[in-house]
């Protein structure tokens, strides 16, 4: 009967795809592709109703294979792509997309930007509607695209202007580049995501331009807006286009503020730090020294020395100067418990003197002053310090024996 | 910490998931997703882009056709856990009928009569023994007598009962109206438990049951852990895995690292008071730590680096309700988070003890049913993640109420598919600090805890059944990350690599590479008699239940172990040889090797001298002991394992101390004989006084028995006389019995911990009152570190209680003997049986009617296991 017709059939199918989803994930591209040409018979008599059709499979599979089969090249790869972009309407945009990536990644930028060219013109009812998220993405590449030749015309002409001359045609060529881009990356980044590369590049067109206030928008808006994801780099982006404004040093700060309260591990704390370190403010003194003791909470920053020597600079100031001695008495509260056992035991010691001097120094100096002379770390380096004769190590241990009562403050 | 300077573009939306989907088997391949510009030199003049998936990664090529395994196969048979068509009903009819409607249907019915049949005096008890004259059993018709009114012939009903069993299934059955009246009329008085509890607690039983065999979340996360060599150290690291009939049993193997993996010496073995379902490790400071969970209790020990040192149980806590998530934190040593089922998250430190951080039986994000609860570390030592199915939350530990932050939602956010669930969270710390990996049933994502919501990294896995287990092997800075994905029903072991997080954006290196399953080195085994197959075919397909991997850098050469565990108890390994880059990658050997039929597992290498690999070699010896082991296994089933501490008290078997004089004496001459390479021709009486007979068993000095027989006979109280000599002598042989398994415990020289797991320090997970009042003080009575040979009682059960003599002595079934030994009445009889089970041998098993079976013994959790389960293996075990 028909009806067994279709289960044989489809149980035939489902073995095909089980066969040959067996040799990719063994990497077995020539057989996979052997029992490919025989699935692509279920195209004929698609009775299907899932989600994926066989259309779909035949393409991801095929080009799984295409990717990585020995004897593949980039033209059978091309013909293999046109003809799934028609076998499939509901997925052209997607299909088109992924050509663009892979001639991307191949280097082939002239054939990608055809390609992306040729998409953004389809037209296929609602279907166009429907895709609209691949057709923003395929023009925001192809923005980025021109972007590209915007960047190479722009060096071209700075080159010749050290040269002396002036190229009218490369300079209007540009303007164009500009004006396709800008039109295409002002889009997509208004959509909530993360555009990074478009914002970037978006940025950097407009401001060869001159047009600070839109930049400033922009980057105002991805890094604020609570629609867009808490993205790291939008506030780096705004921090860096700050810098390069030459905004006043309260901007800057209240710039990376934001980025301390999103992501208090970010590298660019140390900056942060240094810039607070230096204010004459009490209060951003203050919260220099929040920021660095929240860095070094994190596990990237344990061996990191640069940090280590930023606190261990702040410590010594504030000891020397034996004023604010409660601030690190309140920051050391709610670490005192486990920060012993996560930066200052005695395996630690022994390694990081081991491996990073500088870094056994630095810590060395922070255990001593939060933890007292006996502390292990303390002892340890210090004790391997002076049998090496190194100088900076004596003077450590007479620092920190001079200041242990502050130690008991702290601790107290 | 550097952040990515530039992320790969995607769009951001919020709510629940839009796309419709199920579980698409090719969704994984064929996309490289998004492209980003960053190649190596930058601003060129051509940019250069890399793809977000699909960029070149390492390769990785097995060395063996087949996992090999690891460990040689525990004595006893493993009991499998019940099989769908255990708890289904079946029948060729009805599955007809039932042909294309999705829905499994239970044999409620079948359970209920099992549970009838095994436990008939606690299903109709007391009824039934008043009812007894009332029931006839016979096959005659009843003689008209008095008896005719208020007697039933009950062979008509069982006759109906066994007609209705053939038309099962039938859609016009009718009942026999005999036994509608039968049931009408007795329903509400004849069970001991209502019939309707009953059933609902069937019921219940079942469903679980059902939804466990559908997706058994118990084992997220794995019972097996490697603990790595000490670097520079020699090449001997350790294997954490669980053992023994019930999977209680812990085990510390160190483990040689050779060309095929090599178990060194004895393992350090623990015995545990419930099934492991999770062993988790971590390295903090040169120390190993490694977490233990069964399901309501966890337990911690510390390993040290160096080899050969002994592992140290810490602490023992135990819960309320069964605990369903254990981590060791990477950060600080001692420091573990355990997750409970009513929704508790607790962050436990062995110094100070447990700090509630989460109450909350609801899900975080939208309502789902499912009470699994997990939680892990982040790159912050006080903050810790907590998951359920609808996603993950970290919380710092400081203030848990108050600061927190949604790091992964199930929904538009990561752009998750409905229906989409989390199976596994976890961290990946040794990798990159912030990174984390979460795997659903349909994809498996890669997360960076300063972008929290939006997966750096997301791959369709196409996995059959959900990933349970994960494993990470960091790469050294700039090269890619190995994960191992492992699935727990299937078997399946999928590898995949990926990169980045730091300088560059998150990328999935390579295509994802599958791996050998236990279950996949049966096509290479010999073939061998049917019901060996069947058995084998059994044990080898048996659902993972851990994954651990290493990689081995040995100069150039780099290879990757890969173990997994089975829940029979098999470790099986396998070993991947990293290859240089060889950009097009030839049409290798790769095509042909595995092409079934062909088993180059056992084919003779030219190379080999010894004719065979040594993987052919480790089979060959599994496979003998797997066979001896199962052989051994049905005597079990004839010899019921009792608990003998139920039958008598202690002062029951409490016997002479040490061998008596005579027997030192004996000893002491067989020594010397054996010494001068003598013999003993008779056992002639030495210088002290030794008593006539070799077999009698008097004290030494004591009157000759004839004589002493006669003169209690004399004095009338002969009875007595007999009844001391025979308690005597059963005293005696208890005393050896005692003394025997004695020796056996101190030859096995394993450590038990099944008392320190039930006299530690408990802490009553689920009290109120801990949430607020801090950490709970330890009692003051017990210090909170477990003495390791702290051994259980003299009571405590033992693993099986060797089988005592064959034969009992006729005299001690005497009631009189029984009485005078003050055993009570009750138990007279039961003690009687099994004393005769003892002494007719070798029952045959369907003989044995479980009722017997569970009246007679009222044994440990273990002999109930290889008593009352081992013969009928087919029926699941009801929590009965």
């Amino acid at each position: 009967s028909s009806h067994e017709h279709k289960l044989n059939f489809r149980k035939s199918k489902e073995a095909c795809l089980s066969y040959i989803q067996d040799a990719l994930l063994q990497k077995q591209w020539k057989r996979a592709a052997e029992f490919l040409t025989c699935y692509v018979e279920s195209l004929e008599k698609d009775y299907s109703r899932e989600l994926i059709g066989p259309s779909e499979m035949i393409w991801r599979i095929g080009t799984e294979i295409l990717w990585h089969h020995s004897q593949s090249s980039m033209k059978e790869f091309n013909c293999f792509m046109e003809q799934m972009k028609t076998l499939g309407v509901k997925r052209y945009l997607k299909v088109c997309l992924e050509h663009v990536f892979h001639l991307l990644c191949n280097g082939q930028i002239d054939e990608a930007y055809q390609n992306l060219s040729l998409a953004e013109s389809w037209r296929f009812g609602e279907q166009t509607a429907v895709q609209d998220k691949e057709m923003k993405l395929i023009e925001a590449y192809r923005g980025l695209l021109d972007y590209y030749r915007w960047y190479k015309q722009k060096n071209i002409l700075l080159e010749h202007s050290e040269d002396g001359f002036s190229d009218l045609a490369v300079e209007q060529e540009m303007h164009g580049y500009f004006r396709k881009a800008a039109v295409n990356l002002k889009e997509i980044i208004k959509i909530p995501g993360v555009w990074d590369v478009f914002v970037k590049c978006y940025v950097d067109l407009l401001e060869f331009y001159g047009d600070h206030n839109e930049a400033r928008q922009v980057l105002n808006e991805y890094a604020y807006n609570s629609k867009f994801p808490a993205n790291p780099n939008a506030h780096v982006y705004l921090y860096q286009f700050l810098k390069r404004q030459g905004e006043s040093k309260k901007s800057l700060i209240s710039a990376l503020k934001i980025l301390h309260d999103i992501v208090p591990s970010h590298e660019l704390m140390i900056d942060f730090n240094t810039m607070l370190q230096k204010s004459k403010k009490r209060k951003k003194r203050r919260l220099g020294l929040e920021v660095i003791f929240a860095a070094l909470d994190y596990a990237g920053w344990k061996e990191n020395a640069k940090a280590w020597s930023c606190l261990a600079r702040q410590v010594k100031q504030i000891v020397i100067s034996e004023k604010h001695l409660d601030w690190i008495k309140q920051e050391w509260n709610s670490r005192k418990d486990w920060w012993p056992a996560f930066h200052f035991s005695r395996y630690l010691a022994k390694r990081n003197w081991q491996e990073n001097k500088s870094l056994s120094y630095e810590k060395a100096l922070v255990a001593g002053i939060l933890l007292g002379k006996d502390c292990k770390y303390f002892r340890y380096v210090s004790h391997q310090g002076c049998k090496a004769q190194l100088k900076r190590f004596r003077m450590l241990k007479k620092f920190v024996n001079r200041h242990n009562p502050v130690y008991l403050r702290i601790s107290g | 910490m550097e952040f990515p300077a530039a992320l790969f573009p995607s769009y951001f939306g919020a709510g629940p998931p839009r796309e419709e989907g199920g579980p698409a088997p090719v969704a994984g391949w064929g996309e490289h997703g998004q492209v980003l510009e960053g190649g190596p030199g930058r601003r060129q003049a051509q940019p250069a882009f890399v793809p977000r998936r699909g960029a070149t990664g390492e390769r990785w090529e097995a060395t063996d056709a087949a996992a090999v395994p690891v460990l040689l196969p525990s004595a006893g048979c493993w009991i499998p856990s019940p099989a769908p068509q255990d708890i289904l009903y079946r029948s060729g009819l009805c599955k007809k009928l039932r042909a294309g409607k999705s829905g499994a249907t239970l044999d409620f019915a079948r359970q209920l009569g099992h549970f009838f049949v095994d436990h008939p005096e606690d299903a109709f008890g007391s009824l039934g023994q008043l009812l007894h004259k009332n029931f006839y059993l016979g096959n005659s018709k009843l003689k008209v007598t008095v008896s005719r009114n208020s007697t039933i012939r009950m062979t008509a009903l069982v006759e109906d009962i066994d007609r209705l069993e053939a038309r099962r299934g039938c859609p016009r059955q009718h009942l026999a109206s005999r036994l509608r009246w039968f049931s009408h009329l007795c329903r509400d008085w004849l069970f001991e438990v209502p019939l309707g509890l009953l059933a609902d607690c069937l019921h219940e039983e079942l469903m679980q049951q059902w939804s466990n065999l559908l997706f058994d979340d118990s084992l997220t996360g794995g019972a097996l852990a490697w603990l790595p060599p000490e670097d520079g150290g020699t090449p001997v690291g350790r294997l954490v895995h669980p053992g023994g009939q019930a999977m209680n049993h812990l085990y510390f193997q160190d483990v040689a690292l050779e060309e095929l993996p090599r178990a060194r010496g004895s393992p350090a073995q623990f015995e545990l008071s419930g099934r492991v379902r999770q062993v988790a490790a971590a390295r903090v400071d040169g120390e190993d730590f490694v977490g233990v969970r069964s399901d309501y209790h966890c337990g911690v020990w510390r390993v040290p680096g160096r080899t050969g040192a002994a592992p140290t149980p810490l602490q023992v806590i135990r819960t309320d309700v069964p605990a369903s998530c254990l981590t060791v934190s990477p950060h600080l040593p001692g420091e573990l988070s355990v997750c409970t089922q009513s929704g508790t998250v607790y962050l436990w430190s062995v110094g100070t003890g447990l700090q509630q951080l989460r109450h909350d039986p609801q899900t975080m994000f939208f309502r789902d049913h499912s009470p699994w609860r997990w939680s892990d570390f982040t790159a912050h030592p006080r903050v810790l993640s907590c998951a359920d199915r609808t996603g993950l939350q970290c919380l710092d530990a400081r203030a848990p109420k108050k600061c927190h932050f949604d790091l992964f939602k199930v929904g538009e956010e990561a752009g998750c598919q409905q229906g989409e669930r989390v199976v596994l969270p976890m961290y990946l710390g040794r990798a990159h600090p912030s990174q984390y990996l979460v795997t659903t049933q349909f994809s498996v994502y890669v997360l960076d805890e300063r972008l929290p919501l939006v997966p750096v990294l997301k791959w369709a896995h196409m996995m059959k059944a959900p990933p349970l287990f994960a494993h990470l092997m960091p790469g050294n800075p700039g090269r890619s990350h190995q994960v191992l994905l492992g699935a727990s029903r299937t078997q399946e072991l999928l590898l995949l690599q990926y990169r980045g997080g730091s300088q560059s954006a998150c990328q999935l290196a390579g295509t994802p590479q599958k791996l050998h399953s236990i279950g996949g080195c049966l096509q290479h085994l010999p073939t061998q008699l049917p019901h060996r197959q069947h058995l084998l075919q059994q044990r080898l397909t048996a659902p993972a239940a851990g994954l651990a991997a290493t990689l081995q850098e040995d100069g150039p050469h780099k290879s990757m172990l890969v173990f997994q565990l089975s829940e029979a108890g098999d470790v099986f390994c396998q070993r991947l040889t990293h290859k240089a880059a060889q950009p097009p990658a030839p049409p290798s050997r790769d095509e042909a090797t595995t092409a079934p039929g062909s088993s180059p597992l056992f084919e003779a290498p030219a190379s080999s001298p010894q004719g065979l690999g040594a993987a052919a070699l480790r089979y060959h010896r599994w496979l003998r002991a797997l066979s001896r082991a199962c052989r051994e296994s049905p005597r079990h089933t004839w010899h019921p394992s009792l608990s003998q501490r139920r039958l008598f008290t202690r002062r029951d078997l409490q016997g002479p101390a040490g061998p008596s004089n005579l027997q030192r004496q004996m000893r002491q001459r067989l020594h010397q004989a054996m010494q001068e390479g003598g013999r003993i021709q008779r056992w002639e009486p030495s210088a002290i006084q030794p008593p006539p007979l070799p077999q009698t068993l008097e004290p030494a000095g004591g009157p000759d028995p004839l004589s002493a027989r006669l003169t209690a006979a004399w004095a009338g109280d002969w009875e007595q006389w007999w009844e001391e000599r025979t308690s005597f002598s059963v005293a005696q042989r208890q005393r050896a019995l005692r003394e025997r398994r004695r020796r056996q415990k101190r030859a096995r020289g394993h450590r038990s911990l099944s008392a320190s797991f039930t006299s530690s320090l408990t802490y009553q997970s689920e009290l109120s009152e801990l949430s607020d009042a801090g950490p709970p003080l330890l009692s003051p009575g017990r210090p909170p570190i477990l003495s390791q040979e702290g051994s259980p009682p003299a009571g405590s059960p033992a693993v099986r209680s060797p089988p005592t003599s064959p034969v009992p002595d006729e005299a001690l079934l005497s009631s009189q003997s029984l009485r005078c030994r003050g055993i009570p009445k009750e138990r007279r009889k039961t003690l009687r049986d099994y004393l005769s089970v003892w002494a007719e041998g070798p029952p045959e098993p369907p003989e044995l009617p479980g009722s017997q079976a569970s009246q007679l013994c009222i044994p440990s959790s273990q002999s109930q296991l290889s008593s009352a389960s081992q013969p009928r293996r087919k029926r699941p075990r009801m929590g009965f």
